[in-house]
Formats: C-alpha cells, sequence, structure tokens
C-alpha cells in the first residue's frame, strides 16, 4: 500500500494528536489535583500578597503595604532567623550521623536487619508522637536524661523552658527522628554503589578513609543531591515539633516561620500578612533548590 | 541504636504506670504491677480508635489513588512524546520545591470554597497534588527499556493495557516504595489535618493526640498510652515492607 505524501502527512498529525490525547489522559487526574489543590493555592497567594483584608472582612488592594509589613515586623524576622539557625543545626548534624551510620552498616553483612528496624522506628512515627515523648523525656521534674543529671549531682536542665537551648533542643529532636530516614537513604545509595571499584581501590592501597572520599563522596552524588534538597524542603517548614513542644516559646525563640503563619491565620486573622510570609518561604525554598541544582549538577 | 530506642520504653513503661507513680524517685523502668487503667481510659474515654481508623482509611486511600495517579502521569512523561512534555515536567519538577505548609492559608480557602471543609475529602484530596512521587514512579518506569512497550504497540495494545499489563507488574517493588513513602507521609502528618478538620469524630490520630495534651495538666499515663497504641499500626505496615524498603534507592526520582 502506498500512501501520498499528502495522506501520509494527515494520518501522522492525527496520530500524533492521538497520542498527545492518550497522554494528557494518563495525566489527567494528577493534573486536576496539581491545579487545584497546588497551582491554584500558589497564584492565590501571590496575589494576596498585595491584599489586605481579614477572614471575614471585604479585601482591598494596598499595593507593597504586606511587604513593607512582613519585613519590618521584628517576630517575623525572628521567625525567619529562627528557622534558618534551627536547620543550619538540624541538616548537617542528621547527614554526618546518618553517613556515618550507614557507613558501619553496610560492614554488617547480614541479620542487620533488627538494627536497621530499631533505627528505623523513630522515622516512623509522627512528629507530634515525637514531640510529645521528650516532653517528658527532658522533663525537668521526671524526665529520665534530668535524672541522669541529678544523679550526678547537677541541677536539673530545663531543656525546653531556656531560650539559648530550646531552639539546639529542637533541632536535636529532629535529629533523632530524622536519622533512620537518612540512614537508610545513605545505605540504600552505598550498597547500589559498584563493588569492584572499591575493591580495586583497595589492592591499589587506599584506605577506608580515601575510599570514602574519593570514591563513595563523587559516586554519591545523586543521593546527596536528593537530600540536600528533600531536607532543606522539609526542614524550612518546621512547624509540628514547635506547635506540640513549645509553642514557639520560650520569649519566641523557637518561633519559625510556619508557626508564625499559622497564627497569622488562625490567631490574628491576617491573611495579607500571612500569606507574604509564606510567599517569603516558596521563594526561599525554591531559590535555594535552584542554587543547589546549579551548584551540585552543573559544576564539575 | 539505644538511643533510637531508650524513649520508647520509657513511653511503654509509663502508659503501663499508675500517673502517681510517675514521680517516684529514682523512677522505676518495670512497672510493678502493672497499670492497664491508662490503656483503658484512652480507648473507653476518648474517641481513640476513631481516630485510628480515620488514620487508616485516610492514608490508605491517598496511598491507593497516589500510586495511581502517580504511576499513570509518569509512565505518559516517560514512555510517550507528546506536546508540551519538557515545560510540563519543568513545572511539575520545580513544584516539587513548594513547602506545602507555606500552602495552608491559600488551601484552607480553596476547600472552603469547595465546600470540603470538615470531611474526609479535606484530607485526601491536597496531598495527591504533591508531584514529588511522579518523579520517583517515572524513575522506576525509565529503568523498563522502550523496546518492551514498543513491541507490544506494534502488536496492537492500547497504551492502557501496556501500562496495566507490562509497566505496573514490572516496577512493583518501586510501587511498593512510593506506597510505604506516601503512607508513611500521610501517617504522621498534622498541619493540615489540624486545619482542616475540626470535628472530632473526623479527626486524625495526630490531631487526636494533641489534643489530649491541651488540657490543663497533662495526664503523661493517658499521653503514653496514647503514643504507644500509635505506633502500632505503621510500625507493623513497615514490618511487613521493610524488605522491599530498605534496600530501594529513592534519590533517582529527581536524576534527570
Amino acid at each position: 500500500m502506498r500512501l501520498s505524501s499528502g495522506e501520509h502527512r494527515r494520518l501522522r498529525r492525527r496520530y500524533k494528536l492521538r497520542t498527545a490525547l492518550t497522554a494528557y489522559l494518563f495525566l489527567a487526574p494528577n493534573l486536576l489535583c496539581f491545579a487545584v489543590f497546588l497551582l491554584l493555592p500558589v497564584l492565590w497567594l501571590a496575589f494576596s500578597t498585595f491584599r489586605t483584608g481579614g477572614v471575614l472582612g471585604p479585601a482591598e488592594f494596598v499595593g507593597l503595604d504586606n511587604w513593607r509589613e512582613t519585613f519590618g515586623d521584628p517576630l517575623a524576622r525572628t521567625s525567619i532567623r529562627n528557622t534558618i539557625v534551627y536547620s543550619a543545626m538540624a541538616i548537617p548534624a542528621v547527614f554526618v550521623i546518618a553517613m556515618v551510620l550507614a557507613l558501619a552498616l553496610r560492614t554488617i553483612p547480614r541479620g542487620g536487619s533488627p538494627i536497621r528496624v530499631a533505627l528505623y522506628l523513630p522515622t516512623l512515627q509522627p512528629t507530634i508522637v515525637a514531640a510529645l515523648i521528650f516532653t517528658f523525656v527532658l522533663h525537668p521534674d521526671f524526665g529520665v536524661i534530668n535524672f541522669a543529671v541529678r544523679t550526678l549531682g547537677r541541677d536539673p536542665i530545663n531543656f525546653l523552658g531556656d531560650i539559648s537551648l530550646a531552639l539546639p533542643t529542637v533541632a536535636g529532636i529532629e535529629v533523632w527522628r530524622g536519622t533512620g530516614f537518612w540512614t537508610m537513604m545513605f545505605l540504600a545509595g552505598l550498597v547500589g554503589l559498584p563493588h569492584e571499584l572499591f575493591q580495586a581501590a583497595e589492592l591499589d592501597g587506599a584506605g577506608a578513609v580515601r575510599r570514602f572520599v574519593s570514591l563513595a563522596v563523587p559516586l554519591l552524588r545523586p543521593t546527596f543531591y536528593f537530600a540536600v534538597i528533600f531536607a532543606t524542603i522539609v526542614n524550612l517548614q518546621l512547624f509540628d515539633t514547635v506547635f506540640a513542644l513549645t509553642d514557639g516559646g520560650p520569649a519566641n525563640s523557637t518561633l519559625t516561620v510556619a508557626l508564625f503563619v499559622y497564627r497569622s491565620l488562625f490567631s490574628f486573622g491576617e491573611i495579607g500578612f500571612g500569606s507574604t510570609l509564606s510567599f517569603i518561604l516558596v521563594i526561599t525554598v525554591l531559590a535555594l533548590t535552584g542554587a543547589q541544582t546549579y551548584l551540585m549538577r552543573y559544576r564539575s | 541504636m539505644a538511643i533510637a530506642l531508650i524513649p520508647f520504653l520509657y513511653v511503654i513503661s509509663t502508659a503501663l504506670k499508675d500517673t502517681n507513680s510517675l514521680f517516684s524517685y529514682p523512677p522505676d523502668w518495670i512497672p510493678s504491677p502493672i497499670y492497664w487503667g491508662n490503656l483503658r481510659s484512652l480507648l473507653q474515654d476518648q474517641p481513640f480508635v476513631r481516630w485510628t481508623i480515620n488514620t487508616l482509611f485516610v492514608s490508605g486511600a491517598v496511598t491507593i489513588l497516589k500510586i495511581w495517579f502517580d504511576s499513570a502521569a509518569a509512565y505518559a512523561l516517560a514512555k510517550m512524546d507528546f506536546y508540551g512534555k519538557r515545560s510540563l515536567a519543568l513545572i511539575l519538577l520545580l513544584s516539587v520545591a513548594i513547602p506545602i505548609a507555606a500552602l495552608i492559608i491559600p488551601l484552607f480557602f480553596v476547600v472552603r470554597y469547595l465546600g470540603l471543609l470538615n470531611t474526609y475529602w479535606a484530607l485526601i484530596l491536597p496531598p495527591l497534588a504533591n508531584p514529588l512521587g511522579i518523579f520517583m514512579a517515572r524513575s522506576f518506569i525509565t529503568a523498563i527499556p522502550d523496546s518492551l512497550p514498543a513491541s507490544a504497540r506494534l502488536d496492537g495494545a492500547s497504551e492502557f493495557t501496556i501500562y496495566r499489563k507490562i509497566v505496573l507488574p514490572l516496577i512493583r517493588p518501586g510501587i511498593v516504595v512510593l506506597g510505604m513513602f506516601t503512607f508513611m507521609l500521610q501517617y504522621t502528618s498534622f498541619i493540615w489535618p489540624l486545619i482542616a478538620v475540626q470535628d472530632s469524630s473526623r479527626q486524625v490520630l495526630t490531631v487526636g493526640i494533641s489534643s489530649l495534651k491541651s488540657a490543663f495538666l497533662p495526664d503523661w499515663g493517658l499521653l503514653s498510652a496514647a503514643m504507644l497504641l500509635a505506633a502500632v499500626p505503621i510500625t507493623l505496615v513497615f514490618l511487613a515492607v521493610q524488605k522491599t524498603f530498605v534496600v530501594n534507592d529513592l534519590s533517582g526520582a529527581l536524576r534527570e
């Protein structure tokens, strides 16, 4: 059968149109949810940074007032600073601990499974449960840690009541919770690396540290890329733990951006203000992940 | 490992103690006699069973729908050619980085506008919008050689048949990982259920447990019992799939 060139083109176009239709049919359920529950909220958020009005009051266009107010608000600045300081403590700590554990676990060939499960248990717990667990493990009166401190003859430490200790304590709890997850992530990455390379390096006399730095680290680049991005996104929206443990206190030393956004809606009813702060969070995370992508993918 | 486990032992021991003996000094680790009052009052006086069922229902529904939606979308992105594919993938990839906590205000209004506040739909639908799962599923599907769907197409199989009969069975281990990941995130989610549902009988475990705490004087025995029981279902689910889960590398998701 021979087709004229016009007929050929027509059939080709019909075929392409049909594949496109099928493809969008496959994408449809997902794109619908995406459009309604993600794209629309983001656009709404961007739009409402220029408007004022409470939950009930009429909305008015106010130009850049919200932006000025948000950047001028000392509490908003505190919340941004706390979120950054917290992330700067929690992310590197959990990565280092998880990497060390993953390297150790890799040397246990069989029967390491109970250890893995035990390590993973904290990760499976809802943050709120983890937070409550620590409210009492750290309790000045009956917490087990302060029991140990008192046995040593010291005064009990009020971990969550002390302005300078509260944020590091929250970071510590998140590290406890996250260690299992990241250990498994790094372990999966390490197990997937080609074994022969490491054997060859060992034969050539490369020590364990050298093998890790020169072989494992560069080969694990995709894993690290995912880890850094994912950890940034998750940690910059810290909410559950501070909501349950400290409610931002003492003296706002654990007030995070997400907690402040929640309050601006449900306690003060200030939508314009809360939206602007939210929008700043969105832009920050987008910019950070963009920068990380650039640094980790396109350099070298 | 000890650091991971000691807090749990402490919770188990507190759950099985009378609240008064909690303050004894030094603390006794093994309660004697075992006190069942905390567990009993949790199950009888609080809607704890209801919260557990709600959580399992919502997490299960989200997991099943997400596996379906994400794998279908990922199949289109991985194995089909169509107009607008590259820009669509880019928009979805960028959206992975949008923190959900920053969207609670507009999401609240969207869900309220749709009349879904205080319903299970409010808990189930918004998590489906997160595009991270598409990229996880895509990384599993990309690993399938192109020749497989291509030869099935030549044999006259429709795209839907290829997806159901060839792609889904081949990416089963990946689906388990995606499913467990989704279930875990959903089971532990807190900020959105806290906002979307006020009715205590429709509430999920995390918010329910935190509402137990808001009483004037927290009942630590009761709270411990709640935490102990809340840990059981998710741990069982994890144990069931842990062999597949721990050896799979999720990082392929964001690899281009």
